[in-house]
């Protein structure tokens, strides 16, 4: 492409066509351009374009085409063209500056952002007079242009900010200093002098001020990887004029925008940033300045007002502070009395004051209100900052600042008194403070863990918090409302139980208000009265003491999910499955009313699933419905049944994903309470439970599989009757989990049901390609889940089929096998098998192949009986697992859906624990001790020579130990 | 091995760092009484000759004025701000006072001339050279013999200034035998501002790597060394702590050389001295013999390391704090027995103090002590690690300003997940994780500008929060629009 007229000419009508809204017109000029960027000195006539089109839109539409074409194809990748010839790149570095500085700010913005990315590449060594020239400029005077080198130098440096210390880096770093830092300083004192001479000028100021924030950040960039010595001696300059900044205000630059940070903030927060960066990183050589700085945002804190924009600048600010005062050498700053009393007064209580803007979200914007207020997303909020602050003071000064905003949480309830109505607000810092200064760990499990002894918590709830929500007006104040509910669910552990049971129908009359939030926070904190633990592991509020309430209690819950906003609301719904789950058979009588609300409910969010939290607690409370209805009376179960399977119809077929997994679960719960053969409403579906498309989606493996368990569990003959040719497709589904890492248990799940269940005739022929299969990922890529679930799964192939026919199938894949694989993973691995079942499955199977399988008395195989025998009782000797209790109403479900978006276990559809040979063998040892007497009695000296030859003193005893237990003696 | 050795990065961004020792020093006391009665005319100079005077002076052949312009040379080159010194080098004079050295018959002379020369050499890289090359070195070092102590004295001073410009001039000053008459100086009767001296140009000549000083060399001054540890003057066992940390911030071989003297024992005595100037040496010079084999390290444990360690991780100042850190985590770098030592030892509470509440610096070392004991450490003995309160403030540094600590920090807490996944405690593991607020800044970091750390992070959530591997045994969909059950055989061999 030559650099002519012509060219310009058709780049610019191309340039145009790609701002067409029209995609057939914008799409092939998008094209055309793509496919001539190759070309020499295209970039140079977008360099023209952009500076001297008569066109501004196209000018810019130039500009954004460079950029984007630097950043495309700059880069020289290794075994790659170089995508710009040479002679282009030495004339895009020599153009590129001064056509940046001359730009308007719109292209010099693009043109600088180039200028990085190509600097990121060539600079220092292939860019060697960059610097030179960007400093050269700063002499101009002409802050524009100034702005423009301040710009790309920021953009150019503030990789320094996260890249790993190398010599590489750290040569480049060095050569930026030595060129930039000094001039730098020099511009920073200049431009802080002109400030003040045109400090009534407002757009001089603006200029100036943009200007000092880019060096700021520039600062910071040069001062990330370590101290540099040119800033440590010249420390004094840049803390003394950061300092003074900090203080400065000028009528001038403030803005009128309630919401959006000016000038003045954004420099102010960045020289934050800095003095906090030097206080973390340079302690040592920033102590002289540190108090001064203390002092200084102290006093910018004390002055700064309550508008939205200053936010960022006060919680930095805030933070800054609360870092310092928890350090032991500087807790001086902050001993004096009058010190500690006025950053109480003038930092934490003004922040902590309920602002109009918190007002606002809490009527229009409840959820984010709650969000921030009850979750603690509320990181960069003033609140929390000031929070922070206080639990950073109390550290060193708990006495006295307790001391301090007693006296201040008394006052304020003395003005709220005054005049509830108009001092309400009053009344909520004193609440938020009291909450701040008591709470000094707090989990989301667990509310307040550590309280701050010197706060009478009990009392404040008796004197302050009951009255209000006895309060026949559920909605006035509902802020104080929303107080005081948080208060009796935050201190819930602190707090005498004898008041939260009086609390408990204060906040069920709270169900019915029409503040969101208020209505919310009592759902909530119901929940988590529920789930607290007394004594003996039980829950500390009983069913019997709720009996009174059960029947408001439910019908509030419910009638709380018509109130606008809260149709899906998953506090009142997890309150829902919580109390279900706590007043159990109580619930009964109200059952019919409450599945048809339920399914209701469920028909209703499943036209558009958007609350995963919501679904995730209808989809428990429904499984608890059919619980605790059936296990009174499990005829229930199809009443159940026609309520749900039209919905869940519906939802198949319309395959919403969400719900899949839920419908699964509810499914197999509902299968499993049947008593009899499968209902064939159940066969009809079987094979579509087998389609690929479902277990490509990890979220449905889980349900899925637990679901064919229970069909196998219910109708495996009917399916070896009547669908004896899904087996393959059931077998493949097995492969399918096998092959992969994260779910190969749930394929020894299904196989272990297969092999349980199946009539073993409808298996034969495939017994063989299911251990080749096994044994290919036990070489390839064995993991000790693996493993485990390979160990229990043999020893149960081997209750069902025999010790000799395992070793059969073995030999006959490959000479030997069973051999190698005693040797190999089952003498060395068994003791990883956990769990008590499956140790027992172990057990039996493994004294099975000790006992009932010749090979092992008369062939080559009787070198390792021994071994196999110790591994035995090994097993059994080792430290007992601890059995989790079953406390499944404690499971906390709040953090299921959280990372496994994909899959959502319901706790309460979970089935009982099943134990395949818990008929056949009661106790394992006996068993064994049973079964080595029998194979003694038939070869009479053999085993007992072996035991004495071999077997080490230890196990000798544990062995003796069962023979006696057994009553038996050995031939 | 995990070991890290002294200096990563040879290019500084900092200021020269303050707690090292001093390569050069000018003479600017009143070192000697001016008082010399034949310098009695001194007061007659109430103005000094000028630059011309002295030239044509130290030319010609007037001993009297030789002198007297001798000592005006040294008056400039000792005044306290901005000594001449490129100057008087471009007067051209140096190799006259050369001379004036070999002037035994003039002791005055012979004094003034080393005192300039010193002074010359305390100043930058040129200066030492326009010395050296002006022929000083075998006039310094015959001196050294000379009968007159403060001249001998004053040789030794500028020796030491010349020594400690580098390597080159260290060794040139070796090959030239200035050991052995050096190392002659040194006796119970040398008075201690002489030995202060001596000790210090010793120290230089240990000094300065690439290459280290020639091994006789080390071992001729390494028995005189351990004489020096032991003296009573702080002074000099600080600046004989100093040698010999240069000595053991070298290979393996050169520590052992150092460590076969038996020396430390009394080093890790001299770390508990309540002088942070004889501390300081002492640490550093044990510090650098655990970058060394496990049996080298081993003999630092027998001697007592980890048990002043404590005190040092908890000392006032920032730099001390970190080079305990820095030796610690080398310790911790060893096998699991020398592991279990530091938990007997009661390093680890702390150790979660310094890196709850440490200096940066230091803080940034404890990391890496973490680091290496999760690596080297058994499973129970990185459960004891998290047992003793190590999570929370590890946690927390995920905050800091600086890529590669949180770098080390994630992959630290990915070892952690290993040890946790073999003992089947996952799941607790990220529980707590989430609890101490770790797992919201690990995600945070999925953002973080830099790409490993980003990937870092990533893989964590990726392995311990979700995550699917496949093997190669995933089946095709048969005609039936099912799974094909099908595998090929394969040779088993376990």
């Amino acid at each position: 492409m030559e650099l002519s007229d012509a060219n310009l000419q058709t780049l610019t009508e191309y340039l145009k066509k790609t701002l067409d809204p029209d995609p057939a017109i914008r799409r092939p000029a998008e094209k055309f351009l793509e496919s001539v960027e190759g070309s020499q000195n295209y970039p140079l006539l977008l360099l023209t374009l952009l500076e001297k089109s008569q066109e501004n839109v196209i000018k810019v539409c130039a500009s954004v085409t460079f950029k984007n074409y630097i950043k495309r194809n700059w880069r020289i990748v290794e075994d790659e063209p170089n995508k710009i010839c040479e002679s282009d790149r030495i004339a895009i570095k020599a153009n590129i500056v001064p056509l940046m500085l001359s730009s308007p700010e719109q292209i010099q913005k693009q043109l600088s952002d180039a200028i990085s990315i190509i600097g990121r590449e060539d600079f220092p060594q292939k860019w060697p007079d960059l610097l030179t020239e960007m400093v050269n400029r700063f002499q101009s005077g002409d802050f524009h242009v100034i702005n423009g080198v301040l710009r790309t130098a920021h953009s150019l440096f503030k990789r320094y900010r996260h890249e790993f210390k190398s010599n590489e880096l750290w040569t480049e770093i060095k050569l930026v200093l030595d060129a930039f830092a000094l001039p730098l300083t020099n511009l920073f004192k200049a431009t802080i002098e002109l400030c003040s001479t045109h400090a009534n000028d407002a757009s001089a100021l603006k200029v100036l001020f943009s200007s000092l924030i880019l060096i700021a950040k520039l600062f910071y960039s040069l001062n990330f990887q370590d101290l540099p010595e040119f800033f440590e001696d010249n420390m004094e300059t840049w803390m003394t004029n950061f300092h003074s900044l900090l203080t400065l205000d000028n009528k001038l630059l403030q803005t009128d925008d309630e919401e959006e940070a000016g000038l003045l903030e954004l420099l102010k927060s960045q020289i934050c940033d800095n003095a906090a960066l030097y206080a973390q990183k340079y302690d040592e050589e920033f102590q002289p300045y540190l108090p001064r700085f203390v002092t200084a945002i102290w006093n910018l804190l004390v002055t700064t007002g309550q508008e939205v924009k200053y936010d960022l600048l006060v919680s930095n600010a805030i933070q800054f502070l609360a870092s310092v005062c928890e350090r032991p050498h500087y807790k001086h700053l902050f001993e004096d009395q009058n010190t500690l009393t006025s950053i109480c007064e003038k930092v934490v209580v003004p922040n902590m004051e309920f602002r109009a803007a918190d007002e606002e979200a809490f009527e229009d914007n409840s959820e984010e209100y709650i969000r921030r207020d009850l979750e603690g997303s509320d990181i960069d909020t003033r609140r929390r900052a000031a929070c922070d602050l206080v639990r950073g003071l109390c550290k060193f000064f708990e006495g006295p600042v307790t001391g301090i905003f007693s006296g201040y949480v008394n006052s304020m309830l003395q003005e709220y008194a005054k005049n509830p109505s108009v001092n309400w607000k009053h009344k909520d810092a004193a609440i938020y403070l009291v909450t701040s200064l008591a709470s000094k760990a707090q989990t989301q499990k667990h509310g307040i863990t550590q309280a701050n002894e010197l706060v009478n918590l009990t009392e404040f709830f008796v004197n302050h918090i009951q009255p209000d929500l006895k309060s026949a007006t559920v909605n006035e104040f509902p802020v104080l409302k929303a107080d005081g509910i948080k208060y009796i669910m935050i201190f819930r552990n602190q707090v005498p139980k004898e008041q939260l049971l009086v609390s408990i129908p204060l906040l069920i009359n709270h169900l019915q208000a029409e503040s969101i939030v208020v209505h919310t926070y009592a759902a909530h904190a119901l929940e988590r009265l529920f789930t607290m633990r007394g004594t003996n592991n039980a829950t500390l509020i009983t069913a019997a003491e709720m009996a009174p309430f059960v029947e408001v209690l439910l019908t509030n819950l419910f009638k709380a999910l018509t109130l606008p906003g809260s149709s899906e609301n998953e506090y009142i719904m997890k309150a829902i499955m919580r109390s279900f789950s706590l007043l159990q058979e109580s619930i009964i009588p109200y059952i019919p009313s409450v599945i048809t609300q339920l399914t209701q409910k469920l028909l209703a969010v499943s036209k558009n699933p958007s609350k995963p939290h919501f679904n995730h607690y209808m989809f428990e409370s429904i499984c608890l419905s059919i619980r605790i209805t059936c296990k009174a009376n499990p005829e229930a179960v199809g009443s159940f049944e026609e309520a749900l399977f039209l919905v869940f119809t519906e939802i198949l077929q319309n395959d919403v994903q969400e719900f899949i997994p839920y419908v699964f679960q509810v499914m197999s719960l509902l299968l499993e309470m049947h008593k009899n053969e499968i209902p064939s409403s159940y066969m009809a579906l079987f094979p579509h439970l087998l389609q690929p498309v479902l277990w490509e989606r990890t979220g449905n493996i889980p349900p899925l599989v637990r679901l064919l368990q229970a069909y196998l569990e219910r109708g495996a003959s009917t399916i070896a009757s009547a669908a004896a040719d899904k087996i393959p497709g059931l077998l493949g589904v097995f492969q399918k989990l096998i092959a992969s890492k994260a779910n190969d248990h749930q394929g020894f799940y299904l196989l272990n049901s297969i092999i349980e269940h199946m009539p073993p005739e409808s298996v034969d022929q495939y017994r063989k390609q299911i251990f080749i299969l096994l044994f290919q990922r036990l070489q390839n890529s064995k993991t000790t889940k693996f493993i485990k679930s390979f160990l229990v799964f043999i020893n149960l192939y081997c209750v069902r089929y025999g010790a000799l026919a395992l070793q059969e199938i073995f030999d006959s894949i490959q000479p030997k096998m069973f051999g190698m694989v005693l040797e190999k993973i089952i003498i060395p691995e068994i003791q990883k098998v956990s769990g008590q079942v499956e140790k027992k499955i172990c057990a039996v199977g493994i004294t099975k192949i000790l006992t009932e399988c010749p090979p092992m008395m008369d062939t080559e195989y009787t070198k390792l009986w021994i071994p196999l025998l110790q591994a035995l009782i090994g097993l059994f000797e080792l430290p007992e697992d601890d059995t989790i209790p079953d406390e499944e109403h404690f499971i906390d479900i709040e953090d299921t859906p959280g990372y496994q978006t994909a899959f959502s276990q319901l706790a309460f559809a979970g089935k009982k624990e099943h134990d395949p040979v818990g008929q056949m063998v009661n106790n394992p040892q006996i068993h064994l001790a049973q079964s080595l007497h029998k194979l003694s009695t038939a070869c009479p000296g053999r085993v007992l020579s072996m035991l004495s030859t071999s077997l080490n003193a230890e196990a000798l005893q544990y062995l003796q130990g069962y023979l006696q237990a057994a009553s038996v003696s050995l031939l | 091995s995990l070991r890290r050795q002294r200096v990563e990065v040879s290019i500084e961004l900092r200021k020269a760092k303050k707690d090292e020792q001093i390569l050069k020093r000018r003479n600017i006391s009143i070192h000697v009484k001016e008082e010399n009665p034949s310098l009695g005319q001194d007061r007659a100079y109430e103005v000094s000759p000028s630059l011309e005077e002295i030239v044509e002076a130290v030319n010609g052949d007037d001993a009297e004025l030789q002198l007297l312009a001798t000592q005006a040379t040294r008056r400039l080159l000792s005044r306290h701000k901005d000594p001449p010194i490129n100057q008087i080098i471009e007067l051209g004079i140096i190799p006259r006072m050369v001379e004036f050295l070999g002037r035994a018959d003039n002791t005055a002379l012979q004094f003034e001339a080393a005192w300039a020369l010193t002074n010359i050499a305390s100043g930058t890289s040129v200066h030492t050279r326009a010395v050296v090359e002006g022929g000083a070195i075998p006039a310094f070092i015959s001196l050294l013999s000379s009968p007159h102590m403060h001249i001998s004295e004053q040789s030794v001073w500028a020796l030491g200034n010349i020594a400690g410009d580098g390597p080159l001039y260290r060794d040139a000053l070796i090959a030239r035998d200035v050991i052995p008459p050096l190392l002659a100086l040194v006796s119970p009767a040398t008075p201690v501002g002489f030995l202060r001296n001596i000790t210090w140009t010793l120290s230089n000549l240990c000094r300065n790597k690439n290459p280290c000083p020639p091994l006789d060399a080390v071992k001729k001054i390494l028995p005189v060394l351990i004489f020096l540890v032991h003296h009573e003057d702080k002074e000099v066992v600080s600046d004989s702590c100093w040698a010999v940390s240069y000595l053991t911030d070298s290979s393996n071989d050169r520590i052992q050389i150092v460590v076969d003297t038996g020396i430390l024992p009394r080093l890790v005595e001299l770390m508990g001295s309540p002088d942070v100037n004889v501390v300081t040496p002492a640490l550093r010079a044990v510090g650098n013999v655990v970058t060394g084999t496990d049996e080298q390290t081993q003999e630092a444990i027998d001697a007592g390391v980890l048990t002043v360690l404590p005190r040092l991780l908890r000392h006032t100042k920032p730099v001390i704090q970190k080079e305990a850190a820095w030796t610690l985590s080398n310790i911790a770098a060893g096998p699991c027995q020398q592991i279990q030592q530091i938990i007997t030892c009661g390093l680890l509470p702390p150790l979660v103090e310094l890196l709850s509440k440490g200096d940066f610096k230091a803080q940034k070392e404890a990391v890496w002590v973490v680091a290496n004991f999760m690596t080297g450490g058994t499973v129970d003995q990185v459960v004891e690690l998290v047992r003793s309160g190590v999570l929370k403030p590890l946690l927390n540094l995920l905050l800091a300003k600086d890529s590669k600590t949180i770098l080390t920090i994630l992959e630290t807490i990915s070892k952690l997940f290993l040890a946790a996944e073999k003992l089947g405690e996952t799941e607790k593991l990220c529980l707590l994780v989430e609890e101490l607020d770790g797992l919201e800044k690990i995600e945070g970091l999925q953002n973080h500008e830099n790409d490993m750390v980003y990937r870092a992070a990533l893989d964590i959530i990726e392995k311990y929060f979700s995550g699917e591997e496949n093997t190669d045994l995933e089946p095709q969909t048969g005609q039936d629009g099912l799974y094909d059950f099908s595998v090929e055989k394969q040779d088993f061999n376990f």
